[in-house]
């Protein structure tokens, strides 16, 4: 099967961003015309090796050599004319271009000027030879997330891509929109493309690709290794390493999506939820429309005490929205939000917080932290706001508070008076979990906790926030990963469109939440 | 973590940058510029006499520059110092003006009241088009400069004419000496009473008040205090009119003090200085104090110039903007590192 020389080879390739290594000597080739996986934990160092293919990140060493012939590493432009493109895991096209503008605009060659029919009748014929069905009219901005997929990767075909890289796919789609896009991918690989596919999910690795590689802290683990030789116990081994030996196997397989349908240990569903009142309460809950997202569609939803509700869905469903409208930031336009009894419909956010609603919102670094402002006010600010703005207040004992906090939360820090944006990722979310997680909170909306971190950080904010749930907050957990939401959640609802499209309670099966989260099956 | 004053000890390196590079031009152009810096250092600090002159011009500098540190670490670019100074002039003036004849004790109280609410008036304006519209701060506050700046060439020649005046420029009648606190171009101790408190109040509410921590996180990134429930158009608002505030208390002083009336085209500069001085102090009220001193010595230094140096007086303006292209040229690679560092976390 395999013949000639590697489609990619890279020799003892190394990247630094500043004091991070970010690629370790990592020595590795991949056979041509077959489907590659490129699997690791958030900061493994995947995206980084798939831009150092692609000529975008200038490694400190090493070598690359694409088709048996070495080129300049750190250079778009000869990536792209020995045949690499690469898809990025956020997507690059300019939203306000027609599909034909954005494939003019990949395509190197044009003359410079053209009529807009010129273009729409050049690229119609490109895109039904790949099976997109789209107009070429159309704007980036108003396609589905799942055609805009579609769409650049037609435009990294536009040019004779010998090896087209993809970096995280997977991210943004359904169940059935990656099915569709593993199928397409099959096509190209049938059609002599090489194909590498950066993921994290054990499961789709093994149900699409060839050979497996495994990326931990930036050195190359294993690989690559066909996956007909190798299985998800395995892999979840090698991905995760070993120093998390504490983490239950169901939480282990839920980092890594290593199963195809999870056996749950029997959560007891909170029966007292059902008797209390809730926590919160949506009653038909609609919003203006507004730029950040789609509006919510007489929403009704209610979170128990002690009961953690999954939000699930295709990013861009209105899952922002909802946490805007709890959250006092969107504007409603019928219904009612009722938080531990009161209806807080009228109220600002201080005093939503003040009767116990804490957020750890979608945005860790704009939403969540000031980053140039030093950590005591940062995790000051949400008690600070509970009484007047002249109140006196005394900076050092604030300091000495925030220490004894952010130690009990096992925040990484020297002193705090550091800027918040000294800290990692998973450090600097353990400070909003001290600031939001606190004696007093009721209800915790939980909006993508853990994206970015890594798997010890991930495991902490679960444990964090099944322990306040075991005190008798409600959370509102919103996620793009479905194995987090099937891992802790006692109820999971799917958006679509700025409704709630189902609900379903354990066991879950991901078909039936998957065909929610798409609007199939109904 | 470095210390304010650490801080403004950089940025006073490259006002010394500016200084120098001053030094050369002037000395290309055929002046001496060790004569210049000679007297410069003179006018400014070398005697008891110049030390006084130099705190006449520091004392109302530092009112002004605090309002903008307040204004500027909510987040807000408020550039109308300028403005507001000269509405709080003219607003002190028609009070005094208009009150000639009832006894001090009412009369100077109300005409710190109008020129401290005239300032405050004309900050409010723009705070409030920047938080219920969005209006761009800087250029509202710069327009509003404008048009202060005409409004007093119209009040000293129309409604506040001194029908005496004789000089250049159009001015208002001079204040009545009962009113005066202080003698014409000195110091007095009003004046530096009056600072020292709004000094110590700045500071205790920069510093050691839920607003002074909640302004400043606000003025890093008003997103995130958002989601912490802040009413962020009340911070700014409140940043808005305290800066308007003080500007228009020291153009009240000004006329009640040192130059004792109002007059067309007054002090052009003193705001924009204001801002110069809140940007090497770094946006703290403490080094705020102490830079204050040393552009009120250039300030007083100027008068030197011409006699001294044979420098025209206008040399003081050339090396300000000369100083203000170096703490802005400092500024701004520190931000964009700021940024790219953000970026680079994010992705």
């Amino acid at each position: 099967m395999t013949s000639g020389p590697n489609a990619i080879e890279c020799r003892g390739v190394s990247v630094e961003y500043g004091d991070v290594k970010a690629l370790i000597d990592v020595s590795v080739g991949f056979a041509p015309r077959q489907i590659h996986a490129v699997v690791g934990q958030n900061g493994a160092g995947k995206t980084t090796f798939a831009r150092v293919a692609a000529g975008i990140v200038q490694p400190v060493r090493g070598t690359l050599a694409i088709g048996g012939r070495e080129v300049p590493v750190g250079s778009v432009g000869a990536a792209r004319a020995a045949g690499i493109e690469l898809v990025h895991q956020s997507f690059a096209l300019p939203p306000s271009f027609t599909v034909a503008e954005a494939m003019e605009f990949g395509a190197a060659s044009g003359r410079g000027v053209f009529t807009r029919g010129e273009l729409q009748r050049r690229w119609r014929r490109h895109l039904e030879s790949l099976g997109v069905t789209v107009s070429p009219r159309e704007r980036i901005r108003d396609l589905p997330v799942e055609t805009q997929q579609a769409v650049e990767i037609a435009r990294a075909l536009v040019t004779d891509a010998k090896v087209l890289i993809l970096d995280e796919p997977t991210a943004v789609l359904s169940p059935s929109g990656i099915d569709n896009l593993f199928a397409r991918l099959r096509v190209m690989q049938a059609n002599g493309v090489t194909i590498l596919l950066i993921l994290h999910k054990i499961r789709e690795v093994l149900s699409v690709a060839e050979t497996v590689t495994v990326l931990r802290g930036g050195r190359l683990i294993e690989g690559p290794i066909p996956t007909a030789e190798t299985d998800a116990g395995h892999l979840a081994s090698a991905i995760i390493g070993s120093g998390l030996e504490s983490l239950s196997t169901i939480d282990r397989e839920a980092l890594v999506g290593a199963d195809d349908e999870p056996e749950h240990e029997a959560t007891t569903p909170a029966m007292a939820a059902e008797r209390s009142v809730p926590v919160l309460e949506l009653r038909g809950v609609s919003t203006r429309a507004d730029t950040e997202g789609p509006a919510l569609r007489d929403i009704s939803l209610a979170v128990g005490r002690g009961e953690i509700v999954g939000v699930a869905g295709v990013e861009g469903n209105g899952q922002r929205t909802l946490v805007r409208a709890v959250a006092d930031l969107a504007d409603l336009a019928r219904g009612a939000i009722v938080l531990n009894g009161d209806d807080v419909t009228r109220r600002p956010l201080v005093e939503r917080r003040a009767s116990g609603l804490r957020v750890i919102p979608f945005e860790r670094n704009t939403e969540g932290l000031s980053l140039s402002s030093p950590l005591w006010e940062n995790w000051s600010a949400r008690t600070l706001l509970l009484g007047g703005l002249l109140n006196l207040i005394n900076p050092a004992r604030l300091r000495r508070d925030c220490d004894d906090s952010l130690k009990t939360w096992d925040v990484r820090f020297s002193s705090s008076s550091q800027l918040a944006g000294s800290l990692s990722g998973g450090n600097a979310q353990k400070v909003i979990l001290a600031r939001e997680i606190d004696g007093t909170a009721t209800l915790i909306i939980a909006a993508q906790p853990t994206r970015g971190l890594d798997v010890g950080a991930t495991a902490f904010v679960w444990r964090a926030l099944r322990e306040a749930k075991a005190r008798g907050c409600g959370i509102l957990l919103i996620s793009s990963d479905l194995d987090e939401l099937f891992d802790i959640s006692d109820r999971v609802v799917v958006m679509l469109s700025g409704r709630i499209s189902g609900e379903f309670r354990p066991p879950y099966h991901l078909g039936e939440v998957g065909a929610a989260m798409t609007g199939a099956g109904r | 973590m470095i210390g304010p004053l650490t801080q403004v000890f950089r940025a006073l390196v490259f006002v010394l940058i500016g200084l120098i590079l001053c030094g050369i031009i002037f000395e290309f152009a055929g002046y001496s510029a060790w004569l210049m810096f000679q007297s410069i250092a003179e006018g400014a600090f070398l005697s008891a006499r110049a030390w006084q002159n130099s705190l006449r011009w520091a004392l109302p500098l530092f009112l002004t520059a605090t309002g903008v540190v307040i204004s500027f670490r909510c987040g807000f670019f408020n550039i109308g110092a300028q403005g507001q100074f000269y509405m709080g002039a003219i607003a002190a003036t028609f009070v005094v003006d208009g009150l000639t004849g009832y006894p001090p004790a009412l009369v100077i109280p109300l005409t710190f009241l109008a020129g401290i609410v005239g300032g405050a008036v004309w900050a409010l304006w723009p705070g409030l088009l920047r938080v219920r519209s969005g209006t761009d701060e800087v250029i509202t506050t710069l327009m509003g400069n404008f048009l202060a700046g005409l409004f007093l060439v119209y009040v000293t020649s129309g409604p506040l004419k001194d029908p005496s005046g004789t000089g250049q420029a159009a001015s208002s009648r001079p204040v009545e000496a009962i009113y005066r606190i202080g003698a014409a171009n000195s110091l007095s101790p009003a004046i530096i009473a009056i600072c020292v408190l709004v000094g110590i109040g700045a500071w205790v509410l920069v510093n050691r008040t839920s607003f002074g921590v909640l302004s400043s996180l606000a003025g890093r990134n008003p997103i995130m205090v958002v989601w912490q429930g802040a009413r962020l158009s009340r911070l700014g608002l409140a940043g808005f009119v305290l800066g308007g505030a003080l500007a228009g208390l020291a153009g009240t002083i000004e006329v009640m003090g040192p130059i004792g009336r109002l007059s067309s085209g007054m002090l052009p500069t003193h705001g924009f200085t204001a801002i110069l001085i809140a940007l090497v102090a770094n946006l703290s009220i403490l080094a705020t104090a102490f830079v204050s001193v040393f552009f009120g010595g250039l300030a007083a230094a100027g008068l030197y110039l011409p006699v001294l140096a044979g420098l025209p007086a206008a040399a003081i303006d050339i090396i300000n903007a000369a100083i203000a292209l170096f703490i802005t040229a400092r500024a701004w690679p520190k931000r964009l590192t700021n940024l790219f560092r953000s970026r680079r976390s994010a992705a």
